[in-house]
Parts: C-alpha cells; sequence; structure tokens
C-alpha cells in the first residue's frame, strides 16, 4: 500500500518487527554480548542475616578470574538506589499517604534482607568461570530470624528490617468520602471477608541482563539493558555514581517481555557499568532462570480486609477495605501499587461511601516492582469476590448485582471526591459501562455452562463474571522524535522502550497517519538516551496514550514546518501548500514530495544550511483516561483432583481509538492468560527460613498451551478526548479481572456450602476439599 | 578444563570445533558460531525456546551436550527454509500476530515444522493435537492463540475451537487438556 489519504490509524497492519524475529534475527540482550568479558553475581543464600565476612581470595585466584569486587571496591559502599515514584503531593495530602525509603544497599555488605540480595560480583573470561569463582567466594552470615508475614512485620514488636527505619512500615494510605457508618445502618446484607492475592509476578521468557561498554573516544559507559525504563536506569545511574548524564547512555537491545519486572531499576544494572569503567572491560551479565525466580522483582502478595454493605435491592450503601501489601525487602514502586490498588477499589460502579486503608511492609521476602496491573487486579478481586458474597446472600444472581450498580450513560461522566494519583480529581471518561457489561454476557452468557456440560461428564462446570476500572496513560509526561532522513525516510524514536508491544509498528502507523506518508517509510528505534534525553519508559498502559500522542505531535508539527519548506521549493506562499499523500501539492497543482525536499537540504539544494526537519515533542497529558471492561468465564472443576480448566473465556472494554486492533486485542489476551496463570498456578514459594522454593519452572508453573483457551475480545470504541489521536491503554487490562472472574466461576462450579475462593492462585487440595464436603452433605 | 573435539553439520554447513566438554549444544551454536536465534529462556529444559532440530527431531539445546551431537545435523531457526510449508508459518505468525517479544518464537517455529514436516503426522492436525504438541513450548506474551490459528491454517486443519458462546466439539479441546497440564 502506498501513501494514501485514508487513515493509517486504526489499521491492524502486520508487524515491522515479525520479520527478523521470524527469521531469528531478533538482537535480544544476550545476543549482543560478543567480545565481552562475563559477571556473575555472588548473591545472599539467607534471608535475613548480619554479614560477617566476604572472602574473596580463592575466587579471585581462580584462572580466568578478572576481578572480585564488593561494594567498597566499587565505590559503592553505602549507595542505593532512589526510590521511582513519588504520588503529587496534592494526592498524598488528601489520601494521608506516607511512604520510607528502605535505602537497600546496591551490594550488601553489613545485612541481607532476601535470598538472591547481590554481594559480589565476580568478572570472568568466560561465563562457566564466573559462575564457578562465585561459588567460591566465602561470605560468613550470623542468622537472625526472618520476617515472612507482612501483618506480622507490621506488629508494634516485630523486629525492624531496615535499622534506620523505625518499623517495617513501607507506605500508608487512606482514601474515603461519604460517611461509611451512617451507610451501613440501612444495609439489608453486608459481607465481610479476608482475601489474599498471592505473590507472583512477570516472569518474561526473557530474564534481565546488562552490556557495559567502555567508550574512551567519548569519555562515556554505553549500558544496553533489557529494561522497559531506560530513561531512569540512565537516571538513577548518574544518581548513584554522581556521572553527569552524557557519561552514560542506555540503550534496550529486542526485549523479551517485560511486564513490569523490567519497569524497575536494578542494582545489577549500577554495578556492571561501574565495573566496566573500573576495570576497563565490556562486561555482559545476562541472568539465568533461578537467578530471576531468585531475585527478579516479583508482585501481587496483598491481603484484603473487606465489608460490603448492599440494601435489599443490591445497590452498594458503602465499601470498607483494609490492605496489606508485602514489598519484600524493598520495592521502589511502593508509592504506586498501594496507591493504584487503594484507587482502583472503587470500580466502575456507583459507590456512594468509601474507606479504605493500606499499609505496605518489608519482609525478607524478594524485591517487588509494578507487575501487569500493579494494585489493579488485588482491588478488583477484593471488590468483586464481596459483591459475588453480597449477591448470594439476597438471593440475586452475579449479573444482576453488577446491572444495579454499574454506571451507565446517565452517570457518565462520573466525577469522583477524591484526586488520582496525581493530583486531578477523578472523573471516569467512559460511555456506559452496563452496556460493555451487557456486550460480554452476549458473547458468552452464563447458558454456555448448560451446553458445555455434557462434553465434560469429569467436571463440574461454572460461570463467573467480573468488571475492573484501569486509569492507564499517567503522566508525567513522554517524548516524541520524528526525523527526516536524507533518502525521505524518517526516523522515529521515543522515550518508551518496547518490550514486545509492537512499538515499531504503532509508533509508525501514527507519524505516517500525520506525515501522510506509508509506515513502510518510517523506522521506530527502540528506547534510547541518546536520540531522546528526557524520556519516562513504558509501564502502566501509558506508550501508546503518552509516547504515541507525542509522535503524533512531533509529526504533525514537522509536517507543518515542511510545508513551509516545500512553499520555498514551489515558489510559492505556504498557505497555499496542502500536504497529501502525493507530498506537498501548491494551488497551481504544482507538486513536491518528501523525498524532493529531502535532496533540496543537501550541499548545493535550495534549502542547504536551513534548520533541518527534526522535530522533537513532549505530551503532557491533563489527567489519565479510563478504560473499563468485562470478563466473563467458564470454567470446570474435576470433581477427582480439583484441578480447574478455563474453558471459555470473553472480554468486552471500553477502549479507546485503537493504533493497531490486533496488537490491541494480543494486549488483552496476553494479559488474560497472565491472569489465568496467577489465578490458578503461578506463586512464588518460600519455606519457614525464607528460602525461595519456586525457583525453576517444574515449582513455578507458566501458563501453556493446554491451560489457556480462545479468548474473544470484543472493543467498544469509545475514544477520549484527553490525547490528540483518542486512544486509552490496554496493556494491563487483560489482568486486571481473570482472578475474580475465575474465582467467581469456581465457586460456581463447586456449588453451595460455606467454602468459597477467597485466596488465588486457587489451590486444588482447597477444591477437592469443598466438593468432599458437598457430596458428604448430599448424602446425609 | 578438558576440550572435546566436536563435528557436525549446522544449518547444512559442517563445522568442527574443540570446545570444553561440558558446552551446551545451545552455547555452542550461539557462542561458537553466532547463531544466536536459539534463546535461552530456562536453561533446564521446561521453555522451549532453544529448540533446535537434531537429525530432524526437535531438542532442547539447552540439555544436549554439543558433544552429544557430535555427527549430527542441526537445524537452527536460521537455516529453517525460506519456501514452503516454513514460509508459510512464518507468514501466517506474523497475520495471526503469534507473537510479541519473539522470545520463544524460534522455539515454537522449530517445534511447529516438525510436526508440520512430521510424515508420521495425521495429514491435517486439530486444535487439539496442535496444542499437545506445542505444548513443550511456553509464550508468556500472546496467550497462544495466535499460534495455534498460525499452525493450523498452515497445517491444513480445522478451525480453532470457539472462544466464547459458541457450543464446543465434543471432548478434547483446551479445557481437557489443562487438567493434565496444571499437574506439572
Amino acid at each position: 500500500m502506498s501513501g494514501s489519504d485514508t487513515s493509517w490509524l486504526g489499521q491492524s497492519l502486520p508487524r515491522h518487527e515479525d520479520q527478523r524475529l521470524l527469521t531469528g534475527r531478533g538482537r535480544f540482550l544476550a545476543d549482543t554480548a560478543r567480545g565481552c568479558v562475563h559477571a556473575c553475581f555472588v548473591r545472599s543464600t539467607q534471608a535475613h542475616a548480619r554479614v560477617r565476612s566476604v572472602k574473596t581470595g580463592s575466587a579471585a585466584a581462580l584462572p580466568g578470574v578478572l576481578a572480585v569486587l564488593t561494594a567498597e571496591d566499587l565505590g559503592l559502599d553505602g549507595a542505593h538506589l532512589p526510590m521511582l515514584h513519588e504520588p503529587h503531593p496534592g494526592f498524598a495530602e488528601v489520601t494521608r499517604f506516607a511512604m520510607s525509603d528502605p535505602r537497600l544497599p546496591i551490594l550488601a555488605s553489613v545485612r541481607v534482607h532476601y535470598v538472591g540480595q547481590p554481594i559480589a560480583v565476580v568478572v570472568a573470561e568466560s561465563r562457566h568461570v564466573a559462575e564457578d569463582a562465585a561459588e567460591l567466594v566465602e561470605v560468613e552470615y550470623e542468622t537472625l530470624p526472618p520476617v515472612l508475614d507482612p501483618t506480622a512485620a507490621l506488629a508494634p514488636d516485630a523486629p525492624t528490617l531496615h535499622a534506620h527505619l523505625p518499623t517495617n512500615e513501607a507506605a500508608r494510605i487512606e482514601v474515603g468520602f461519604g460517611d461509611v457508618d451512617e451507610a451501613r445502618r440501612a444495609a439489608a446484607v453486608t459481607v465481610s471477608d479476608t482475601l489474599r492475592i498471592g505473590r507472583h509476578g512477570a516472569v518474561p521468557l526473557e530474564c534481565r541482563g546488562v552490556v557495559a561498554r567502555v567508550d574512551d573516544r567519548r569519555d562515556r559507559v554505553e549500558v544496553w539493558t533489557s529494561t522497559q525504563i531506560p530513561h531512569l536506569v540512565q537516571q538513577a545511574l548518574c544518581r548513584v555514581t554522581g556521572w553527569a548524564r552524557d557519561e552514560v547512555r542506555v540503550a534496550v537491545p529486542d526485549v523479551g517481555g517485560g511486564f513490569g519486572t523490567k519497569a524497575n531499576v536494578y542494582a545489577e544494572e549500577v554495578v556492571v557499568p561501574v565495573a566496566a569503567r573500573k576495570l576497563g572491560r565490556d562486561i555482559a551479565w545476562v541472568e539465568d532462570r533461578q537467578e530471576y525466580l531468585m531475585s527478579a522483582a516479583q508482585g501481587r502478595d496483598q491481603v484484603h480486609h473487606a465489608t460490603l454493605a448492599v440494601d435489599a435491592n443490591g445497590r452498594v450503601l458503602s465499601w470498607e477495605d483494609d490492605f496489606v501489601v508485602d514489598v519484600g525487602a524493598s520495592s521502589l514502586w511502593t508509592a504506586g501499587i498501594i496507591a493504584n490498588t487503594a484507587i482502583h477499589l472503587m470500580g466502575p460502579y456507583r459507590v456512594p461511601a468509601m474507606r479504605v486503608t493500606g499499609r505496605a511492609a518489608y519482609t525478607n521476602k524478594t524485591i517487588v516492582a509494578q507487575y501487569r496491573g500493579a494494585g489493579r487486579p488485588e482491588a478488583c478481586f477484593a471488590l468483586e469476590r464481596c459483591l459475588d458474597a453480597a449477591a448470594r446472600r439476597l438471593g440475586m444472581s452475579p449479573e444482576e448485582i453488577r446491572r444495579v450498580n454499574l454506571l451507565t450513560a446517565d452517570d457518565l461522566p462520573y466525577p469522583r471526591p477524591i484526586p488520582y494519583r496525581d493530583g486531578v480529581p477523578i472523573s471516569y471518561d467512559g460511555r456506559d459501562y452496563r452496556a460493555c457489561f451487557d456486550s460480554c454476557l452476549e458473547m458468552l452468557p452464563r447458558t454456555v455452562c448448560d451446553e458445555l456440560r455434557e462434553n465434560y461428564p469429569e467436571h463440574d462446570l461454572g460461570y463467573g463474571v467480573a468488571t475492573y476500572m484501569e486509569a492507564t496513560g499517567r503522566g508525567p509526561y513522554e517524548t516524541g522524535r520524528v526525523r527526516l532522513l536524507p533518502s525521505g525516510r524518517f526516523e522515529v524514536a521515543t522515550g518508551a522502550a518496547s518490550a514486545g508491544q509492537g512499538h515499531e509498528t504503532t509508533f509508525a502507523q501514527v507519524a505516517a497517519d500525520a506525515l501522510r506518508v506509508s509506515p513502510d517509510r518510517i523506522r521506530v528505534g527502540n528506547g534510547d538516551t541518546d536520540p531522546v534525553t528526557y524520556g519516562v519508559g513504558t509501564f502502566a498502559s501509558r506508550s501508546a496514550v503518552l509516547a504515541g500522542s507525542a509522535v503524533h505531535l512531533a509529526a504533525t508539527r514537522l509536517a507543518d514546518r515542511a510545508c513551509g519548506y516545500a512553499a520555498m521549493l514551489l515558489d510559492t506562499d505556504a498557505a497555499g501548500v496542502v500536504l497529501g499523500a502525493g507530498g506537498f501539492r501548491a494551488d497551481d497543482g504544482r507538486v513536491v514530495d518528501w523525498t524532493d525536499l529531502a535532496a533540496a537540504f543537501g550541499p548545493g539544494g535550495r534549502l542547504e544550511g536551513q534548520p533541518s526537519l527534526d522535530e522533537l515533542a513532549q505530551f503532557r497529558p491533563q489527567t489519565v483516561t479510563w478504560t473499563m471492561g468485562v470478563h466473563a468465564v467458564v470454567v470446570g472443576v474435576h470433581r477427582d483432583t480439583g484441578l480447574t480448566s478455563v474453558l471459555r473465556y470473553a472480554v468486552a472494554h471500553e477502549g479507546g481509538a485503537e493504533i493497531n486492533p490486533r496488537i490491541v486485542e494480543g494486549q488483552v489476551i496476553g494479559g488474560v492468560a497472565q491472569g489465568i496463570g496467577g489465578a490458578l498456578l503461578e506463586e512464588f514459594r518460600y519455606s519457614p527460613e525464607g528460602q525461595p522454593t519456586s525457583t525453576t519452572f517444574a515449582d513455578y508453573l507458566l501458563p501453556g498451551m493446554c491451560e489457556v483457551p480462545q479468548i474473544a475480545v470484543k472493543h467498544l470504541y469509545v475514544p477520549t478526548a484527553g490525547n490528540p489521536i483518542g486512544v486509552r491503554g490496554a496493556g494491563e487490562s487483560g489482568a486486571i479481572a481473570a482472578y475474580a472472574a475465575i474465582a467467581a466461576a469456581v465457586d460456581d462450579a463447586v456449588g453451595g456450602g460455606d467454602w468459597r475462593v477467597t485466596s488465588v492462585p486457587i489451590a486444588p487440595e482447597q477444591v477437592r476439599a469443598a466438593i468432599a464436603r458437598r457430596s458428604a452433605a448430599v448424602a446425609s | 578444563m578438558d576440550h572435546v573435539s566436536v563435528r557436525m553439520t549446522v544449518n547444512g554447513v559442517l563445522v568442527e570445533r574443540q570446545v570444553p566438554a561440558r558446552t551446551s549444544l545451545a552455547d555452542f551454536v550461539r557462542d561458537e558460531l553466532g547463531l544466536t536465534g536459539t534463546h535461552l529462556g530456562c536453561e533446564h529444559g521446561v521453555c522451549g525456546a532453544c529448540a533446535v532440530l537434531v537429525d530432524g527431531s526437535s531438542v532442547r539445546s539447552c540439555l544436549m551436550l554439543a558433544a552429544q551431537a557430535s555427527g549430527a545435523e542441526v537445524t537452527t531457526v536460521e537455516g529453517l527454509p525460506h519456501s514452503g510449508r516454513t514460509a508459510r508459518l512464518r507468514d501466517a505468525m506474523s497475520r495471526h500476530h503469534g507473537l510479541q517479544c519473539g522470545f520463544c518464537t524460534s522455539g515454537f517455529l522449530i517445534t511447529a515444522t516438525e510436526l508440520l514436516t512430521d510424515a508420521d503426522a495425521v495429514e491435517a492436525p486439530d486444535e487439539g493435537t496442535v496444542r499437545e504438541v506445542l505444548s513443550g513450548n511456553v509464550c508468556r506474551c500472546t496467550g497462544y492463540q495466535g499460534i495455534v490459528r498460525a499452525v493450523l491454517e498452515v497445517a491444513g486443519g480445522g478451525a480453532t475451537a470457539p472462544s466464547g458462546g459458541e457450543p464446543a466439539a465434543r471432548g478434547g479441546g483446551p479445557g481437557a487438556a489443562a487438567t493434565a497440564g496444571q499437574q506439572r
């Protein structure tokens, strides 16, 4: 397809990325390590201990070892990473938000706080030798009792894990409005429950990795890292080392999945470049899977004590929740997680009174970052489980109680009496959430259970439904840059690094639309601090919204300026020049195209010496835009094993304009798959001593081909006015409601009795016990 | 470190190297031959990202020593044909969005190629068969939907099972297999 006057937005173009990835020509971090020496980290084998000594002599003596380096050796003694997020002061004030800085050392030298915490780094000629040497480093520990339960960690008599802090409280928040106590008095039914969302996480198929190359010519170090946030890595690295920004380039190769675990800054991303500069050698660190499952940031791990009051018709009167987040030894994202959880507890419903208190606690488990949804799945699980419980008490169906409470076109836009994390008062900017609900039920109605039953004679079938809200496209800003190349083609760069989201395709579509050219004339680089000095990154369902809008602004400005240059070439007035698919047309019909324009900047050309066509734009949204959606699921619970199979799945969501519908759909489906994993399979488990026991893929179970069914997705087109291309975020939405929907379906399958799913991943032994109790009750 | 001599044909080219005895086939093709399309996702034989064909059968190259493959014909993703069914599979994978980050893709292409070229395999495998054959490969991004559709399209098999409210075929399907999978 050549440039045409139809829009490039909204088209499911094939992805530019695919050609190289389908022929083995992707370049992931480990693929760029040629010529490097290799780093291997010495990690804590204890969950909580004082470090008495670190003896590196025998390791350093091993042939092939270049250095064994501790914090002191690297000049990093006492250094720690900066927190990555603090909420807006206005939000903090209203929510009485407070947080502490755990200041976890980049390399531990005095005390260790989790198994897997880095203590020293070995640099050797090969990865094999580096691993051999790491095993020879002798760390003498004085074991301390580990604290593994977040509620116990917050008890007044709990031992404090971080010496500079008075307690183990990582953060606290209070969000509320309306008179909860008064509202509750009028309740027909009040349900209370304790709901747990287990510890699991992103687990991308590519682990982490860093390659640091010393560039003596430019007196700088180039850091290639498998990250979603190169600019935040650069900032943190500079803050810790004191290096100037122009001494560090951070660039992103192909990234094999992120999902939040790589939207984090890691100690390893500091240690490897510091060691490279110290030794004057190019160093690669390529994480292995066991290392990832012990030491990379994990997610979720929340407990909610929730109480929902409804009237006789099922209308919500008041909603209370007190939750605790276990952020492990440290999280640079505590503020984001706890605030996301609190805010998303409101759901897409009319909630007249709410009282939420949340706390985050330090424990001796692995560090935590945002994982796809980052507090939203947990909030959704708490609210939706309570709605199901209330419906049951009232004798209503789960569908009915939701229809009673869902916001409709009459309610929307729906302002809430609290600010979002950016300090701007919340207003849901959707169209009709009840219509979205009905649309999902149309795709997958409860009756499907009955139709399927005879196909699964060994299973009890159940149906579940859940809804979610997702604030997407959080600021403060993102950068886009569009540059005309000498060939008449274009290069696009943004601060939003791609970890599989297809940015090369979607940002090219956005730019092509504004430049009136075919997307195949546009190349999009991955995250890199060289072409774009300031950026934020890819997380929080923000890239399409923010980076997409920034590219749109930059491309639009570039096109405007280009019209002026085209007018010079056409010897006419800029006002008379129109940019179309064929190029720049004067009102007398004469045309120059982008190739002519690019060539004219060359030596002797009409535009020689003119400022080049290279535009940089920042997009700053006024506030977030909200995506709402509904999940419906049919599960089969095997009567003998208690194992749950997901048989049918449907998602309807109120998304915005779509840049590439297939990519949006892929994000939603991929999110559901991860939600299925979290609901049924995945958990980071720890022994009573704090030893992680989910350190292989035989213990940490990822959903496979046979666990994820085909998932139907319906996109309801509700563009937002909050950004110039009308898009809403969708990257996390698929994961959010899967937990609650599957839990409801398992309840429905097991049916009756007192037992309900209150904890995920759903334990087959609990399901089996509930089935046994039901059988016993029927028999008696 | 003891070195061993290995000699094998990789993507049609005869190669001979002295390598440390502990060198895995994966490290051999990646580090010695620079064929980095073979990816390491777990290095303990679960994820399937490192699959290569050894004498026509898919193996996990992280679990095989280079020395064990001595004398064999090895095909990595770089050596898969650019015509015929594999080419159609690549095209179908792209059209059905069967990949996002692309890290697992090489392994899926290898395993699916084995399925599509297996003379003993059923003529037109159904969705259940495709899922079972590919169940040794993990994808964390796509939810597998596009991969299944792509393989079915090229295999000339039936349509995929319904996702929403359409009634299912009797037995089989993702649900029945899921029970087994969850017991891993």
